[in-house]
This record gives structure tokens, sequence and C-alpha cells, in this order.
């Protein structure tokens, strides 16, 4: 199936730099969020990030006005959708939140119009299941920020069809973005590993072998990752760290994602990482 | 004590390229052949490097061999990649003077890290001097206690055991699973790529050791050591997770 025009769902980090890509790459977008403000404000770091690539001369002033002129910002849900090819949805976390969302557009919509969530953490199947259009719903996970990452998860449950595979395959390509095809489970392919990665450090300053400081340097020096595990904790934040562990430890049910003590007790301290300028390291005060 | 002469044991690839290395320092370098008689380089060294082929044996009888030919503050370092440390030193009657330094050669830039093994038994002191030896010599270094695959193999071989878990059950292929690693979050390498260049046979010895030690969440996927059994080592036999027989 031809994908012509494009609905992206909620102007936050992931919504308007998804939106940005697609029109970036010749598509109509629809850029909408709950309110004005919230529209106004992805459509504004939008512009922002355009006027930075004319600074650099990455691409024309009229280049950028042409990409902005492809996006469309809204509000209103209805008129949003009507007519779209795809829906890519960018909300709030909350998978109750997103089944009535999807539920909603499987009346507003076209009955071809292909659903993409790019969630992170909730799972296709259930998301799909609350529509009529299971073998049209699909999961299409970014990474932030999205104009700069190249790489793209498609999550496929039990029920999406071949052809809505092969459409979202193709469409990834032509935003220039590299897909890589997984199966809904949980942490899909690239947060279920680091989770491992992440884990298997920690685990090792809990058990006493060795301090964070030596364990990131031992990645970094011998293959080159370009952080270790505590700086990239630290960095992301613990509590949203510990949060991401936590899930992947209830979903999946394996001892490997158990949330290592460590990382348990620094939350419990407070000391969040880069953010409280503690966390696994200390920080200087940010403009002080 | 600061180390200033330094005598290389076993003149194999692995030690004619810590030769070089180390002559970035200022010290006084000796390289030896195994079956020549080092007596007299040993006997002047400050340190020894131990770089005889990795079979716990012949290791064993090298540095007992230097425990006695050695002065008594000489260290005695082994780069066994293996979890042989403590018991080497409680062959010596110097245990405190051994470590393990293993060397890992960067695969994309020209530099080396350098894990620190501290054994049981290990001083400090022996820690701290060998770490200031090769911070001179311009090395990175990772102290750590022992424990199986040290930090590195340890993390890697945990990695490769999720991919190959997560590509048994049918939920990616080999090759989007190492393309997303490296274009979703900057991995050097995919899971697979890394266990094919480290050895299927290393990975899976890396895993038992740890499910030994540290309980069965270790445990290698059934599909590890069936690659095992079929002599699908990776790069070194042409076949591993991808074929390189072409």
């Amino acid at each position: 199936m031809e994908i012509n025009k494009i609905c992206v769902l909620g102007a936050g980090v992931m919504g308007h730099g998804i939106a940005q890509v697609c029109a970036q790459a010749g598509y109509q977008v629809n850029l909408r969020d709950i309110r004005d403000e919230l529209v106004e404000s992805g459509i504004g770091k939008i512009r922002q990030f355009l006027a930075g690539s004319v600074e650099r001369q990455k691409m024309s002033q009229m280049e950028a006005d042409n990409i902005l002129g492809r996006i469309r910002g809204m509000t209103d849900l209805a008129e949003a959708v009507r007519d779209v090819d795809l829906v890519i949805e960018a909300i709030v976390e909350d998978i109750n939140v997103k089944k009535d969302v999807f539920r909603e557009l499987d009346r507003l919509c076209r009955e071809d119009t292909i659903f993409a969530s790019n969630t992170s953490a909730q799972s296709i199947t259930e998301m799909a299941m609350a529509t009529k259009r299971p073998q049209k719903f699909i999961g299409m996970h970014w990474f932030n920020p999205p104009q700069l990452m190249r790489g793209i998860e498609v999550i496929v449950h039990d029920r999406t069809s071949r052809e809505t595979l092969e459409t979202m395959v193709e469409l990834c390509k032509k935003l220039g973005r590299e897909p890589g095809v997984c199966k809904d489970s949980p942490g899909f392919i690239v947060n279920r590993l680091l989770q491992i990665w992440y884990n298997e450090g920690l685990n090792m300053f809990d058990e006493g072998v060795a301090e964070p400081r030596d364990i990131d340097t031992a990645l970094k020096a011998a293959y080159s990752f370009r952080m270790g595990p505590f700086e990239l904790r630290d960095m992301v934040g613990l509590d949203v760290a510990l949060a991401s562990t936590s899930t992947h430890y209830r979903e999946l049910m394996r001892e490997q994602f158990k949330p290592p003590r460590c990382l348990i007790m620094k939350v419990k301290a407070g000391e969040l990482g880069r953010k409280t300028e503690r966390g696994f390291y200390e920080y200087q005060p940010r403009g002080g | 004590m600061s180390i200033t002469t330094v005598c290389i044991i076993g003149n194999g690839d692995m030690g004619l390229r810590l030769q070089e290395l180390l002559s970035k320092g200022d010290f006084r370098i000796m390289t030896s052949r195994l079956e020549e008689d080092y007596a007299e380089q040993a006997s002047s060294a400050d340190l020894v490097l131990e770089v005889a082929p990795e079979e716990m044996a012949l290791k064993m009888e090298v540095l007992k061999d230097c425990d006695t030919r050695c002065r008594k503050e000489t260290v005695l370092a082994t780069t066994t990649a293996n979890s042989w440390v403590t018991k080497l030193a409680a062959a010596t009657g110097r245990p405190e003077k051994v470590i393990g330094l293993n060397f890992t050669k960067n695969p994309f830039e020209e530099k080396y890290l350098v894990q620190i093994v501290k054994g049981l038994q290990t001083s400090d002191d022996t820690v701290q001097a060998s770490k200031e030896f090769l911070e001179k010599a311009g090395v990175s270094v990772a102290r750590l206690e022992e424990t199986p695959g040290f930090i590195l193999d340890r993390v890697i071989a945990s990695v490769v055991n999720e991919a190959a878990v997560m590509y048994s059950a049918k939920l990616a292929t080999i090759e989007d699973i190492d393309r997303m690693m490296k274009v979703c979050v900057n991995w050097p390498m995919g899971p697979f790529e890394f266990a094919d260049s480290i050895g299927i046979d290393r990975i899976v010895e890396t895993l038992d050791s740890l499910s030994q030690q540290l309980g069965p969440k270790y445990l290698p996927c059934f599909l590890l050591r069936k690659m095992v059994h079929a002599g699908w080592l990776g790069k070194k036999t042409g076949r591993g997770f991808y074929n390189y027989a072409k």
C-alpha cells in the first residue's frame, strides 16, 4: 500500500521529531496534540531545528520552508486523521489512554489506514486487539532524537498482515531510516539487550568485583562503546532506569532483568544521576 | 615500589606485541622465549610478565620457576584470560606479589585495555604498582577482583546469551538484531558479531563458569552449545552466526 499522507499524534519530544522526518522525506503530515500550545511548541521546535540546518548550510531556506509547509498543526482528532494513510501514535506511555485513542481512531479513519504505535514499553498485541483492524496494526519504535537516529524497530504481532509489514519497512527506507523487524515482546530488540548490558555492569559493582569507573573504562577502551553502563544510567536518570529494568523484570519474568541493588539504593537516596548532580558519579552544577 | 625493568617471558605473537606496546613507556624491557634460559633476565626484573600459552600447568610451571629466580620484591604477572590468578598465586612463595594482567586489543582502534586482576592474596601495593606501570606505558586499565570472565567477557557473554535466546525464539533475525544495536544505540558491533569474533566456544566457557559460580541465570542458551558441538565457533572456523567461508 502506498503512503502519501501521515498523521502524527502527539507533538512532544518524539512526535514533533517524527513529523519532521516524515515531512523532510516529502510526506504531507498532520501533527496533532490535545492543546494548541502543545502543537505550537512542537512546530516551534521543528522550525528551530530547520533554522539550525539552514544556518549550518545543510539545507536551503526554500527547502526548510517547503518542509514546514508540509506540516499542518491541529488539535481536532477527526480532522487530523481524515484521509490519512497512516497514523503514527506518539502520545503518553499509558496503555489505557493509548487503547482509548486507537478505539476512537478505528471509528474516525478509513478502513485501510494503518495504525502504528511508537511505544517503547507497551504491548503492540494488546493495542492491536483493541481495534477492529489488528492486521493493519504495527509498532514503529523510533529512537531519541528521531531527527538524528537512523534505526527504527518495526514491531509485528501475530495478526499483523504481510502487506502492513512490507508497507512499513518500505516507508522506513523512504524516510532514510534502517528498519529492524521484531515480534512483539517486552523491550523489543534494543531495550531488552541494553538491560542485560546495564545490569551485568551494575551486578559486578554490587558483587564488589569492580568500581563503576573501571567497568565503564573497560568497555569503552576495549570495544569503543561511546559510554559505559554507569555513565549512561546517570545520563538518562536512575529513577527512569529503575522503572525500565523493573518493567522488563516483571514482564519477562527472568532473573537476568532483576534490578541491581545499587540502582535501588541510589533511587532511595535521591541520587538520580546528572539531573541531581550525583548518581554513580558526581557532577558539577550546571552553569555553576 | 616502582617498576622500571620488565621481563616478558614467551615470544609468541602476544609477547612481541606486548613488548612493542610497553616500549612506549620508559622501561627496560627484556623478552625471552619460554624454552630459553631466562634466569638472568628474570633475576634483574621488577616485573615478570608471563605470556605462555593458555594452559594452567604451563603457566604454573613458569611462575613457580620465576619465583625461585626473581628477587623477593619482584611482581609476577600472568596474562591468563581465565580465573586462575588466585590458584597460580598460591603455587608460588609470594602470592601477594602475583597478579593478572590481561591485555585486550581494541578491534577498531590502535589501543589496548588491560584488566588488572586481583587474586585473593594479591596485595594492594602490587595492584597499585601494576596500575602505575601500565599507565606510564599509556594503556587504559580496569581493576577488578578475580571473577569468571573478568569484566569484558562477562558483559559481552551475557549480552550474546540473551541475543541467542531472542534469535532462538524467532523474535528477530541475526542481521536485524545486530543492525539495530549499531544504528539505534551506536554499539560498535552487534551481539552476534561480538560472538563470532570472540569465539562461540569462549562465550560458552565463560557462561558455564559464570553459572557455576553465580547461578543458573548465566546458563548458556542451548543454541550456543549446539554451535560448539557443530564446530561453528565463529570467524576462526569460517562459520558462526554468520558464514565467513566465501
